[in-house]
């Protein structure tokens, strides 16, 4: 089975294509230059560059599926291309409403054009699914799923089976570094950033509070430890600043993990899974990956995490490989003019 | 389901009712019947010459009893009714042991339709003090009240109106009015600096706020929120969404701008830095078209859509209020939250 898959629920303008679970092409217009300048997602930038990127991405990923240059003067080259697709996916929510429209106009556009079957695709289920790639799955199994938008933990009892456990109850683990980084006057994303100054830093420099303390719930918030850096740095000099940068990063950092690992290792007390999984853009973070590897060596078990960067930011080649599930359980778009964007889907 | 014409009969005749308020459960007689005021002293086991709040049914009947001029009345006629107590100057004409040594009262009209009701029908103040004895905590069920009391003290009480558990609220904030500094005597569930700014010390406290700006407003609604970042916009949005009858969480729309829930939208404008993006993501049209709306960061609008909002929405072309909130930072617990 062919699939043809496009993303676009915030700011990057992705498509892949895949062969059953196996990925021909993954390609992610980034558009990060873009958005640098703003210090976020900015909506009418991403639509219009999603507007303006989509066609050569779509055509891009649809490159390997290319007749041979010698052969091509008969058959027009495109069409001939899109008839070996099965079918096409797309991320329905949930996502900046404008962005996802983008990839859903296309979406519809194609199936219509060529026939094609079509599937709706959860974003948060293919990112659960991001980790999917190259690995046998023993279920149940818990992700914890963490990136600007989303930060959940994920009880998956089977393909398609899920459960929100915990989840954030204000902002986003990603949002929480993006914000940070953006106070200490670093770029947009924060993340990445943050990451490469936290490397050599002092992660006990600032004390900051532990959130959301009470065992009991599984749940994350980001928002009071947010409060908190900014009042403590708030009125200090630049310069004091610009010494400890590093410093403050790591603090941040280590609390923004310390939280998300602590929360996700009570998860595995209570649900005790078969497997452990770790997705979303934050993954990228190798001292996270480290402490993730660490925490599920110490309670014995298997954690799988998208095996390249690209897999856990915003991909299509995820979106792809759930629609494999889900066009193998029959799970089509039944009425296609009809399918609209949701911005607020829920697993 | 009261029976407001027994509670009346045993007022009448000097009697004692214990009645669930909007706070606490209370102990009311008739404030003007020296003998049920006598009654209530020897209960409460009060000093006497500590004033007795009471209960009125609006800024008319309290005139009768207290000075309140023109110029207060339109100042606290937007707390008021609520939780708050107001000590004003007493007219002398309630019972010995009401009004306090200095000749002052305390006045509450509370957010309470049965309160309010009974005094109308009754036409004349009953007590508002909290159901305990002097110096003891006030209680939120009638049998943990009970259970405080002497056989005695039980044989005391006339009538009891048991509503169950209430709410844990605070008791009433006691504001001092008599002064153009207005002084909090006591601290209630909302603090006021003045009668436009709330005082917050927790999240709580501002979930409070935001509860009671709400009743105080139940039409189509706009919140215009502005404020630096962790002074609880996000946390006053919460309890609004959950007051508008959402029962999913509401997290952080930062990234998305907006989250649509159905009645209830809330907006985050924090990324926005381009007013084109405003007429792009056609914004405005999204919250004209929902009945309750917190948009955080306002302040990004600018004043030429802010403008628009208010025509929009403020009366009397328009069909809802917008109202502009300010949260600003004190201090690490403190919070001071503007209308």
């Amino acid at each position: 089975m062919k699939i043809l898959a496009i993303e676009t629920s915030c700011d990057d303008t992705c498509s892949a294509l895949l062969d059953d679970k196996k990925i021909i092409s993954n390609v992610i217009s980034s558009q990060i230059n873009l958005h640098k300048k703003w210090g976020g997602v900015v909506p009418d930038i991403a639509k219009r560059a999603h507007k303006k990127r989509i066609d050569a991405v779509v055509e891009r990923a649809m490159k390997p599926l290319e007749i041979p240059l010698r052969q091509r003067r008969l058959p027009p080259l495109t069409k001939g291309g899109f008839n070996a697709i099965d079918v096409i996916a797309v991320t329905q929510g949930p996502g900046l409403a404008v962005a996802l429209g983008v990839g859903i106009d296309k979406a519809k556009e194609l199936a219509n054009k060529y026939n094609k079957k079509l599937v709706a695709v959860n974003h948060i289920e293919g990112h659960i699914m991001s980790s999917f790639f190259n690995h046998e799955i023993k279920f149940p199994a818990l992700c914890l799923t963490a990136s600007g938008g989303h930060t959940k933990i994920i009880l998956i009892r089977d393909f398609g089976k899920y459960e929100i456990v915990g989840e954030t109850l204000d902002d986003a683990a990603g949002e929480a570094l993006d914000k940070a980084a953006k106070m200490l006057g670093l770029g947009y994303p924060g993340g990445p950033i943050i990451e490469r100054l936290a490397k050599t830093g002092n992660e006990k420099f600032l004390e900051l509070p532990k959130v959301l303390r009470d065992n009991k719930i599984l749940d994350f918030s980001y928002s009071g430890l947010k409060t908190s850096f900014y009042y403590k740095i708030k009125d200090l000099p630049k310069e004091e600043i610009a010494k400890h940068i590093r410093d403050y990063a790591a603090s941040y950092q280590n609390a923004v993990f310390e939280h998300l690992i602590r929360k996700f290792k009570l998860a595995v007390e209570k649900y005790k899974p078969k497997m452990l999984m770790a997705t979303g853009g934050v993954m990228c973070n190798l001292e996270l990956r480290k402490r993730l590897r660490k925490m599920a060596k110490e309670l014995d078990l298997e954690i799988i995490m998208p095996y390249k960067k690209e897999l856990n930011t915003d991909n299509a080649a995820m979106i792809g490989l759930v629609a494999y599930y889900k066009a193998m359980r029959g799970e089509f778009v039944k009425n296609i003019d009809k399918l609209d964007r949701e911005a607020r889907m829920g697993l | 389901m009261f029976d407001i014409k027994k509670i009346i009969d045993v007022l009448k005749n000097g009697g004692l009712v214990v009645m669930p308020s909007d706070t606490v459960y209370g102990l009311c007689v008739d404030a003007t019947n020296p003998k049920a005021v006598d009654k209530i002293l020897a209960f409460k086991e009060r000093w006497p010459g500590k004033a007795i709040s009471v209960f009125v049914e609006d800024f008319e009947m309290a005139k009768e009893y207290a000075v309140i001029n023109k110029e207060s009345e339109t100042i606290y006629s937007s707390l008021i009714p609520g939780p708050f107590t107001l000590i004003v100057e007493g007219k002398h004409k309630l019972s010995k042991g009401i009004e306090a040594e200095d000749g002052s009262v305390g006045i509450r009209i509370p957010d309470n339709k049965l309160i309010l009701e009974l005094t109308k029908k009754y036409g004349k103040p009953i007590t508002a003090t909290s159901a305990n004895l002097s110096g003891r905590k006030p209680h939120y069920s009638v049998e943990s009240f009970l259970k405080t009391l002497s056989k005695k003290k039980k044989e005391m009480i006339d009538l009891i109106v048991d509503v169950g558990k209430l709410p844990k609220n605070k008791p009433s904030t006691v504001i001092d009015i008599r002064e153009p500094e207005i002084k909090v005597l006591r601290r209630g569930e909302l603090i006021t600096k003045n009668v436009k700014t709330f005082i917050s010390k927790s999240e709580r406290e501002t979930q409070k706020i935001a509860e009671y700006v709400f009743e105080k407003n139940k039409k189509p609604i706009i919140f215009g929120l502005s404020g630096d970042l962790g002074t609880g916009k996000t946390i006053f949005s919460q309890e609004i969404g959950k007051l508008a009858g959402v029962k999913e969480k509401i997290t952080s729309p930062t990234y998305v701008i907006y989250n649509d829930y159905g009645k209830f939208l809330h907006m985050d404008l924090y990324k926005i830095n381009n007013q084109n993006e405003i007429d792009e993501l056609e914004l405005i049209k999204i919250i004209s078209e929902k009945e309750i709306v917190c948009i955080e960061w306002i302040e990004k609008l600018g004043k030429d859509y802010l403008a628009k909002l208010n025509k929009i929405f403020n009366p009397p072309a328009g069909r809802a209020g917008l109202k502009l909130i300010t949260f600003n930072y004190i201090d690490e617990k403190t919070r001071e939250i503007k209308l």
